[in-house]
């Protein structure tokens, strides 16, 4: 038995259920839709090599470029107005003397419930008629906002959704690491006489600030796939106001049945999410020092 | 060493294992033979007996108890109240088929209608694991696109052998490749306009049977806050329907049918002038605001809450205004009329609009007992007693030929006009969704919303609609 344990084959046998089952469902898939990406494929017929027509005509296609700006103007919500409001609202919990558990769970809620359940909710609340928000709106005299109907306001409302369904979780992150930071140091600052928001400023936030990195990434990451809420919500829709790049594909892909082009324009996805997460890193995280207490 | 072969044979035995559990059930179709239970894991868990040698040959002759138990999956989409006539004409058949077939039971699995046929059945298709029994459309874009890919059920033998094959009226061309059948309708609707009696008489309208008195019951309506026509656009294909008519009896009843041979074309001035008119009613602010924020439930529920005055709509709606239906407050105060004449209009102005479009598919993947439910359900969700219960109960008008006698049955006086409209109809032409192809068809919804939108011109709808045609019509032949 121990000559059997010495040989580094073995290792290999007891390892290869697990690589071949990788390959099975991960590398075999990505292999394969590389491949489809380059076709005509419907998903059902004979497939056709069309060469880089199908990228060729998803840079040329206006209504994708449009998804391309609104997974942009996600990011650059989630990443100018969230985090910000994240942060804010974990350094003001994070000074909560009482209830602070109750403020902890209830910010949390909504990220451990299902989008879909969080889209349907969200309807009934954007509902023109009968919605909490447009009888609220109208009572203080504002005329009906068609929230989820009206090509200007889908996109917004659907922002607030997301926001709302995720902040919380990012909160709890950001929570956990201002209560790790040893309470001698906001001591002594304040018996050195800082303010309040000189601490959270000058104190907090440069020792949370690789956890803010972190966040950044994940909300990067989200902004990029997020699809889930706007298929619940609008469905890409009003006239494809709200269609992401993701929602976008599904659409081609299977409503379309255009599989080949689908699968492009995820190829494109993967690329656009690898190039963005690989500057953000180059670019401000990797110039980070690690924080040491 | 000897161990160093056991323990690696231990190892890739345990790997075959895994990668036999992932394999696909490929022999399927042909595995006539093999037991359902090797291929179907839901089959084995309800089998009493899963021995192999316990097949299908053995269960014939045996008593009905002894029987292999199976299962069958069949897709509907009667979900909802507004299907729930349809729905207790599918139980029936489903019970009855059940009773008939030793050891058969079906799983019913509803979903809703625009889900099931541009998302979920494509996807299926696409991934080759289709439900047994499905609710299918027929044309270019469903059933004859999924025959062609072989994931279809032929069914032109099982008819033969039902003596179906001459009960149906002239309506399987849509459902047929090659002179093959691959799908049945089950029935057939007409799309026109339902008004609500009680609005018009209270605004002194006339019913909207010339074009005129539409127009004039369209502005009336909106002068005193009363929508003039409800509206479902959030599903695209509800303002298809009307674009479909328009279309039809602006263009020519044939336009529709030549998008795929190419003699008509979406940016000719003639459709164009129909997507033009449904830009001016948007413009006239003939629909609900937020219009593209309500689905096709809520168009119903509008006009019964009396919201709107008029809707355009299938005739299958008529079941809705029965007394114990879900637009059951108006009951009574509804009425059903085709689309008034439009002046200047190219087409036969009697024409009207005739789908025989929805039906029961097969999927070409059937073991014998499999095929023997499939037999069963053909042949009692498609005889003379349920077509009839369809017109009584649900107001869908029959796909096979029924008795003078059957039809004079009808009492429900919106049924009543919807026979009265097709009886009084020059000619009828298909809706065009049952007959281009899907990326038309879908292009064709996306153009729609655009243009009810606001976001683009008819010339532009059209000519975006035109351009996915000539790619579909340069493929197809190829």
């Amino acid at each position: 038995m121990r000559s059997t344990l010495k040989n580094p084959y073995v290792y290999l046998l007891f390892v290869l259920p697990t690589i071949a089952l990788y390959f099975l469902f991960f590398i075999y898939p990505m292999l394969t839709s590389f491949y489809y990406g380059f076709t005509n494929w419907n998903g059902l017929d004979t497939k056709d090599y069309v060469g880089f027509a199908n990228f060729a005509n998803a840079f040329k296609d206006a209504d994708f470029r449009h998804s391309i700006l609104n997974n942009l103007i996600i990011l650059l919500f989630s990443c100018c107005i969230q985090v910000p409001l994240i942060i804010v609202c974990s350094l003001l919990i994070s000074g909560v003397k009482r209830l602070q558990g109750f403020y902890k769970t209830t910010v949390f809620m909504p990220s451990i419930l299902s989008t879909s359940v969080i889209g349907i909710l969200w309807g009934f609340i954007y509902d023109p008629d009968v919605g909490l928000l447009d009888k609220t709106l109208r009572s203080l005299g504002a005329p009906t906002i068609y929230w989820l109907a009206d090509t200007n306001w889908a996109l917004p409302a659907i922002l607030i959704t997301n926001a709302w369904q995720w902040m919380g979780f990012y909160i709890v992150l950001i929570l956990a690491a201002i209560l790790a930071i040893p309470r001698e140091i906001d001591e002594a600052a304040r018996i050195d006489g800082a303010t309040g928001p000189q601490r959270a400023w000058y104190l907090t936030v440069p020792l949370i600030k690789p956890i803010i990195n972190v966040v950044i990434m994940l909300s990067i990451a989200g902004a990029l796939r997020v699809v889930d809420i706007v298929l619940v919500m609008t469905g890409g829709g009003p006239a494809g106001a709200t269609d992401v790049m993701a929602s976008y594909m599904v659409n081609k892909a299977i409503k379309y049945s255009d599989y080949g082009y689908g699968t492009a324009l995820s190829i494109i996805i993967f690329a656009f999410a690898l190039v963005l997460t690989a500057l953000y890193q180059i670019l401000f995280a990797r110039r980070q020092e690690r924080v040491e207490f | 060493m000897k161990k160093k072969v056991a323990s690696a044979m231990a190892v890739s035995a345990a790997l075959s294992v895994f990668l036999a559990a992932c394999g696909s059930n490929g022999d399927n179709g042909n595995g006539a033979n093999a037991s359902p239970s090797s291929s179907q894991p839901a089959a084995s868990d309800a089998s009493p007996s899963p021995s192999p040698s316990a097949s299908a040959p053995a269960s014939e002759s045996a008593s009905p108890e002894k029987a292999e138990n199976f299962t069958v999956s069949l897709r509907h989409i009667q979900i909802g109240d507004a299907q729930k006539f349809r729905k207790a004409i599918l139980d029936d058949v489903v019970k009855k088929t059940e009773s008939e077939v030793p050891g058969l039971k079906f799983e019913l699995d509803g979903v809703e209608d625009s889900v099931n046929r541009f998302t979920k059945l494509p996807a299926e298709m696409a991934a080759g694991n289709p439900p047994k029994i499905m609710d299918i459309f027929g044309g270019a874009g469903d059933t004859q696109k999924y025959a062609k890919a072989g994931r279809l059920l032929d069914l032109t033998p099982i008819l033969d052998e039902l003596g179906l094959k001459d009960k149906f009226l002239n309506v399987l061309e849509p459902f047929s490749v090659d002179g093959k059948v691959y799908g049945l309708p089950i029935g057939g609707n007409t799309e026109g306009i339902f008004y609500n009696t009680d609005i018009f008489a209270k605004y002194n309208l006339n019913p909207p049977t010339t074009w005129d008195d539409l127009i004039k019951a369209a502005d009336t309506l909106k002068k005193n806050n009363v929508a003039p026509f409800a509206a479902g656009s959030k599903d695209a294909w509800v303002p298809n329907m009307l674009v479909n008519t328009l279309i039809g009896r602006i263009a020519g009843e044939n336009t529709n049918s030549g998008f795929i041979t190419g003699q008509s074309k979406w940016n000719s001035p003639d459709v164009v002038a129909a997507y033009q008119m449904i830009a001016d009613w948007e413009k006239k602010g003939y629909y609900p605001k937020g219009e593209l924020g309500k689905a096709y439930a809520d168009m119903l529920t509008d006009f019964v809450a009396g919201k709107a005055g008029m809707m355009f709509d299938g005739s299958w709606r008529s079941s809705a205004f029965k007394d114990d239906a879900v637009g059951k407050d108006i009951s009574g105060k509804v009425a059903f009329v085709s689309l008034p004449p439009i002046p200047n209009g190219k087409g036969n102005q009697t024409s009207v609009n005739a789908n025989y479009g929805e039906g029961y598919g097969f999927s070409s993947d059937l073991n014998e007992n499999e095929l023997k439910a499939v037999k069963a359900f053909i042949k009692n969700m498609y005889s003379d007693e349920m077509q009839l219960r369809g017109l009584l109960e649900d107001g869908v008008l029959p796909s096979m030929k029924l008795s003078d006698e059957s039809i004079a049955q009808v009492t429900d006086p919106v049924v009543k006009q919807v026979l009265d409209v097709l009886k009084n109809a020059g000619t009828t032409f298909p809706h065009f969704d049952s007959v281009v192809q899907s990326k038309v068809y879908t292009e064709t919804e996306t153009q729609l919303t655009k243009l009810i939108a606001g976001k683009a011109t008819p010339q532009e709808v059209g000519n975006a609609i035109q351009k996915a045609q000539d790619a579909e019509n340069a493929a197809a032949a190829k």
